[in-house]
């Protein structure tokens, strides 16, 4: 594999060994913010967690318990207050992560094209090479013909799948998704979750997503996690068995995945009522 | 849509009062100079030199000052906002100058640099400067910081953040520091020029105050009134070529051109305005004023370059009337989408009223700019003229007396589209009135008068279903029909009369050889009621108009040279 040219190239470890070590290694994690009054906002605390390389994993967990933290500390935009983060970058020819934002995360100043080739360009990664990655990306996401639009002209749903083309796009080591697939239209996101299996099942990049579906963990990934409410920890790690490639309405139908979304959802709903305290006692 | 009209109406009545006051002595001239006489006192101006002269100097001295002030202010602008120790160092210093008037740094400018150019331009640069550096400092710091994050995590270095990111993201509010600073830097350049210079608007302002020759004075003004509105209009062009996502924002559903679909439906747009203002019925005015300066010369005065501008005038005045009154006839429901006479641009949805009612704005402007030119040459009673011809105009067909739904349609149109254009025409030539010109008018007076009842002949019944009361109408077919035999008799009657008269060279004669296309016209108007023919009677009556016109005109030419 390429990667493991590369790595021989950078004089690293053999890849025997580096299937020992995870793609990402999260101990004794911890992170506040300041909070009001020179106070902190504990969000994360005490948090272990390792992802091997090329698996698909979800996290789900009560609003506010720390799970965009998360992502943004795996990608090295915050730093922890506490513990560490080690990931791996394997091939230095291509970006270590690459984050899909809660929310809108259009630059309203670049067009569609612009947006989906900003990583590209920002690495200077040669203009044929780019063009034929935006158009294969926008072709993806279903949004060719709006290529010279600006973000301003486009529905929320659309300016999500933009910011889903751009990080699919830059080709990176790991996918950081935060509710990638929240303000998509059901049948959209039916198609984009197909298309995101398509690419997983022939890539194996490392995912990690953050979702508030259950069903969509289930059907998406390897493994689920749940977080507990504020400050987040992992309440629960399983792997998610099911045979790939998956077909959403065979797999909702199976016995297993019932179960199992039960089971997380019981959990869950508790968590969902603590946080509410929790953020009750805030206020008062 | 009705503000509109309202907010191109209130300047023109303003104009048009103030002339009249001026002209009624009611103002003192020797303070309020007419806006006739200060046309044109610009276009001498134009014309010897000095307004070019005095403008480019002034706009020079603004574009150096602009660039002076505004680009280090954009640079420091950016480290203001980007940089905390920056932002801690100048925001005092700038909070602490800001409020300063920049006019009154202006001694101590020239005590330094003394009362070249060089001050005047620093006097604008610095009146620049710290408007455009507030502007970026605070564009910078109200950039929502997940454009930084996101920024980073496509892996972009600090350098291409500020490039791809802040600077982009800050340009809505530098350009409207620019556009602040701009302004600004107007009046700033007029005051510099008052105090010492030998050239420019300002100095050419202050000189003439000083000698009371008041409508330099006024011109000075309107020529700064013009150069601040261009330059807002030209950094709004500026605003949209470099911000356009701002633009594209704000239309959601606008569809996305390729470049060459846009030309081509530019193309096809041009054409839609050439039909909306229905060229062909161009003759009905073009006629009278060529008529009109054909008499003149025949008696012996002639302007060419008066001439072309009371043609163009009257053009444009009548292509705005025709879209008012597609307009208005829209807006009242007369016109549906099957009836044959107007346009049909609105019906068929091809423009917007709004958009045929802004053409009109348009040409109506260009009409008075270059009507307020012939009166300052023509004096008085062209203004009176004009007037008049607005009023009739208005009073049309727009509300609420609306003279074509009264059966006053022909009359009007006899009296304007006759008389009133040739001797208006011949008055600019000759600035006298002279009655057998009048006379001489009556004939194609006629004519036009008879193409639009052959008009309202063929709408008869349209007309009575919704209440338009024309004469034809009123009178009913029959009568309507003697009606149009009259008008195109008296035709024929009043050129026999002018030219025993001696008041036409006898070559006029030759206008004779349309009469039997105008008996076997009233013959078949006679004869029928079918709204197709009518309509073809109505066409040929209009052809006839042109053809008579034309042989008239062709009849003066020939006097002209062959006595
Ligand atoms: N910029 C910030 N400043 C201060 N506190 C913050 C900030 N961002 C988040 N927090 C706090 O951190 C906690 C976790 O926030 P985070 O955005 O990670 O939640 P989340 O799990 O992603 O929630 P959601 O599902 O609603 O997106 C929140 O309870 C919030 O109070
Ligand atoms: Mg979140």
């Amino acid at each position: 594999m390429g990667c493991d040219w590369a790595n021989e190239m950078i004089g690293m470890a053999p890849a025997a060994a580096q299937a020992a070590s995870p793609k990402i290694a999260v101990q004794h994690l911890e992170f506040a913010y300041p909070g009001a009054r020179g106070g902190t906002i504990m969000a994360l605390a005490g948090l272990n967690l390792a992802v091997p390389d090329g698996q698909f994993c979800c996290i789900v967990g009560p609003s506010g318990c720390g799970k965009s933290t998360l992502l943004r500390l795996l990608a090295g935009l915050e730093q922890p207050t506490r513990g560490n983060i080690a990931v791996r970058h394997d091939n230095p020819a291509l970006p270590v992560n690459s984050m899909v934002f809660q929310g809108d995360s259009t630059f309203p100043w670049l067009t569609v094209r612009e947006n989906v080739a900003y990583g590209l360009a920002q690495r200077h990664v040669p203009a044929a090479l780019r063009v034929a990655r935006v158009a294969t990306f926008l072709d993806m996401v279903g949004l060719r013909s709006f290529s010279d639009a600006y973000p301003g002209q486009l529905s929320g749903g659309m300016r999500q799948r933009v910011s889903l083309a751009r990080a699919l796009a830059n080709d990176p080591e790991i996918l950081l998704m935060d509710e990638p697939f929240a303000s998509l239209d059901e049948q959209n996101r039916l198609l984009l979750q197909l298309e995101l299996l398509r690419i997983w099942e022939t890539e194996r990049k490392t995912v990690v997503f953050v979702t508030h579906s259950i069903d969509e963990a289930l059907l998406l990934g390897d493994r689920v996690l749940l977080m507990s409410a504020r400050p987040g920890r992992l309440l629960l790690d399983e792997l998610v068995a099911f045979p790939r490639p998956r077909d959403p309405y065979t797999l909702k139908r199976e016995a297993a995945f019932g179960d199992m979304a039960y089971r997380i959802w019981e959990l869950l709903r508790r968590e969902v009522n603590r946080a509410r305290d929790i953020e009750m006692q805030g206020v008062a | 849509m009705r503000n509109r009209l309202l907010s191109f109406l209130s300047p023109v009545a303003l104009l048009v009062a103030w002339e009249a006051l001026v002209r009624l002595k009611i103002l003192d001239i020797r303070f309020f100079a007419a806006p006739s006489q200060v046309l044109g006192r610009l276009v001498a101006m134009a014309a010897s030199g000095m307004l070019m002269d005095d403008v480019s100097i002034s706009l020079q001295r603004i574009f150096l000052g602009f660039l002076l002030g505004a680009l280090p202010a954009i640079a420091l602008g950016m480290l203001m906002g980007l940089s905390s120790p920056v932002r801690a160092l100048l925001a005092p210093i700038a909070a602490a100058i800001y409020p300063i008037p920049k006019i009154a740094i202006l001694p101590m400018i020239i005590i330094l640099f003394g009362l070249g150019e060089t001050s005047k331009i620093l006097t604008v640069a610095l009146s620049v400067f710290f408007l455009v550096l507030l502007n970026t400092a605070a564009g910078v710091l109200a950039i929502d910081p997940k454009y930084f994050d996101i920024a980073r995590n496509n892996g972009a270095s600090r350098w291409q953040i500020y490039w791809t990111v802040a600077f982009p993201a800050a340009l809505p509010s530098i350009m409207t520091g620019c556009q602040l600073g701009m302004g600004f830097a107007l009046t700033v350049i007029v005051g510099t020029e008052f105090l010492g210079a030998d050239r420019g608007i300002g100095y050419r302002i202050w000189t003439s105050y000083q000698v009371y020759d008041i409508e330099t004075t006024y011109a000075g003004l309107v020529v700064t009134a013009v150069i601040g509105w261009l330059l807002t209009i030209l950094l709004q062009e500026i605003e949209h070529w470099i911000i356009p996502w701002r633009a594209a924002g704000q239309v959601r559903t606008s569809s996305v051109h390729t470049s060459s679909q846009e030309q081509s439906s530019m193309k096809r747009y041009a054409g839609i305005w050439l039909k909306a203002v229905r060229p062909f019925s161009f003759t009905a005015s073009v006629i009278p004023v060529v008529l009109g300066g054909a008499a003149a010369a025949y008696y012996g005065f002639f302007n060419p370059w008066l001439f072309l501008l009371t043609l163009v005038g009257s053009v444009a005045i009548h292509a705005g009337t025709n879209l008012a009154n597609d307009y208005y006839d829209h807006m009242k429901g007369a016109d549906g989408p099957d009836s044959l006479g107007p346009s049909k641009v609105i019906q068929q949805g091809e423009l917007s009223p709004r958009a045929v009612l802004g053409g009109a704005i348009l040409a109506f402007a260009l009409g008075a700019a270059i009507g307020l030119y012939l009166v300052s040459v023509a004096g008085s009673f062209i203004f009176w003229l004009g007037v008049f011809s607005i009023l009739a105009g208005f009073f049309y067909t727009a509300s609420p007396a609306a003279l074509a739904y009264i059966g006053l349609g022909e009359i009007t149109v006899f009296i304007f589209m006759g008389p009133v254009i040739v001797l208006g025409t011949y008055y600019v030539q000759a600035q006298q009135v002279s009655w057998p010109v009048v006379l001489l008018s009556l004939p194609i007076g006629f004519l036009v008068a008879a193409i639009l009842h052959a008009n309202n002949l063929r709408d008869i019944e349209g007309d009575r279903a919704i209440g338009k009361r024309t004469l034809a109408s009123i009178l009913g077919r029959h009568s309507a029909v003697i009606e149009y035999a009259i008008l195109l008799g008296g035709c024929y009657l009043f050129l026999a009369l002018i030219i025993a008269l001696g008041i036409a060279p006898l070559w006029t004669i030759i206008a004779f050889l349309t009469l039997p296309t105008a008996i076997s016209l009233a013959r078949r108007a006679a004869s029928t009621v079918d709204t197709k023919i009518l309509n073809g009677v109505l066409r040929r009556t209009a052809q006839l108009h042109t053809n008579f016109g034309l042989l008239m005109i062709a009849g003066f030419v020939i006097g002209l040279f062959v006595k």
